[in-house]
């Protein structure tokens, strides 16, 4: 049975201490796992060992993107799956322009960020039952939890908050072995997790 | 998702669109993120007080949406790109 994250003093030290089971953490940690993958762009041969070029990119700088990859970026920006344009929104509603040359900026740079985030909240969660996690490994966590729950959320067809109401009452009446149940419980397991945590990071 | 427009009347004397009109980052309303959590990055990424930043993420909550910030096209930017990096569906535009 899980324990919610609890803000916890020692010292001069505030740690986030939780308890999950093993299933419950391997299921967390998976999809972690899968948002990464989702995440990570695809590999190209001839940035294979430009080290510089990726540690740039994972400052947000978002000098790396060669002329020649742009309208690659902007291609698959129109048609790529709903969860990952969720996680890659468009940054201006206005103007398209304005929002492809964003994305040529920054997109790789902020791939980069959300999947290291990622890696590190999943590894936290493959440690030990209690969690003690420190402000930056709580943030981690908090953040990785939010990029879980946005692409099941789109995977479950959460488009308004009105989507959340409706899938709950529609889960009353579905088959025991329908998965949207099962990806629903899980969904509702991390909305509690994620709470728990900010709440606690809150409470200052 | 309940959008309500927001009513922003904004007046200029000159007749020109004045060379540094500002531009804001927006917040969007979205129906995963959680209060709490919105209510903490826009503390942690802005410095807001917690009063100011549950102020702007009820505005988002129950208006849709909510300008979160303002400033220089490159600030705004930056702002939308540090809140995409939480989850938090932002996007920059001019003020108008």
């Amino acid at each position: 049975m899980a324990r919610g994250f609890r803000r916890r003093r020692s010292g001069s030290h505030v740690r986030y201490a939780a308890q999950l089971d093993p299933l419950e953490r391997a299921t967390v940690a998976g999809l972690m796992d899968q948002v990464r993958e989702l995440l990570e762009p695809e590999p190209r041969s001839r940035d294979d060992g430009d080290e510089f070029s990726s540690i740039v990119a994972g400052l947000g700088m978002g000098v790396t993107v060669a002329a020649e990859d742009q309208s690659e970026l902007d291609a698959s920006a129109a048609e790529r799956d709903p969860a990952l344009a969720r996680l890659l929104p468009t940054a201006n509603r206005q103007d398209d322009e304005v929002a492809a040359e964003f994305r040529r900026l920054t997109e790789t740079g902020l791939r980069q960020r959300k999947a290291s985030t990622l890696a590190a909240a999943a590894d936290l969660m493959r440690g030990d039952d209690k969690l003690r996690l420190d402000e930056d490994q709580a943030r981690a966590v908090l953040t990785a939890l939010t990029d879980v729950r946005l692409v099941l959320g789109e995977r479950m067809g959460l488009r308004t908050d009105d989507d959340v109401h409706l899938l709950e009452a529609a889960a009353e009446d579905l088959d025991p072995d329908d998965p949207l149940g099962y990806a629903l419980s899980v969904y509702d397991f991390l909305t509690w997790l994620q709470e728990t945590l900010a709440s606690a990071m809150l409470d200052r | 998702m309940s959008i309500a427009p927001v009513q922003e009347e904004i007046t200029l004397s000159g007749d020109d669109v004045l060379p540094d009109t500002p531009w804001i980052t927006i917040v969007w309303n979205d129906p995963v993120n959680l209060m709490s959590y919105v209510t903490y990055v826009l503390q942690t990424h802005f410095g807001y007080s917690r009063a100011k930043a549950e102020k702007l993420m009820m505005d988002v909550h129950t208006k849709g949406r909510a300008v979160v910030a303002n400033g220089t096209r490159e600030a705004m930017e930056a702002d939308t790109e540090a809140l995409h990096g939480y989850g938090l569906w932002a996007t920059f535009q001019k003020d108008d």
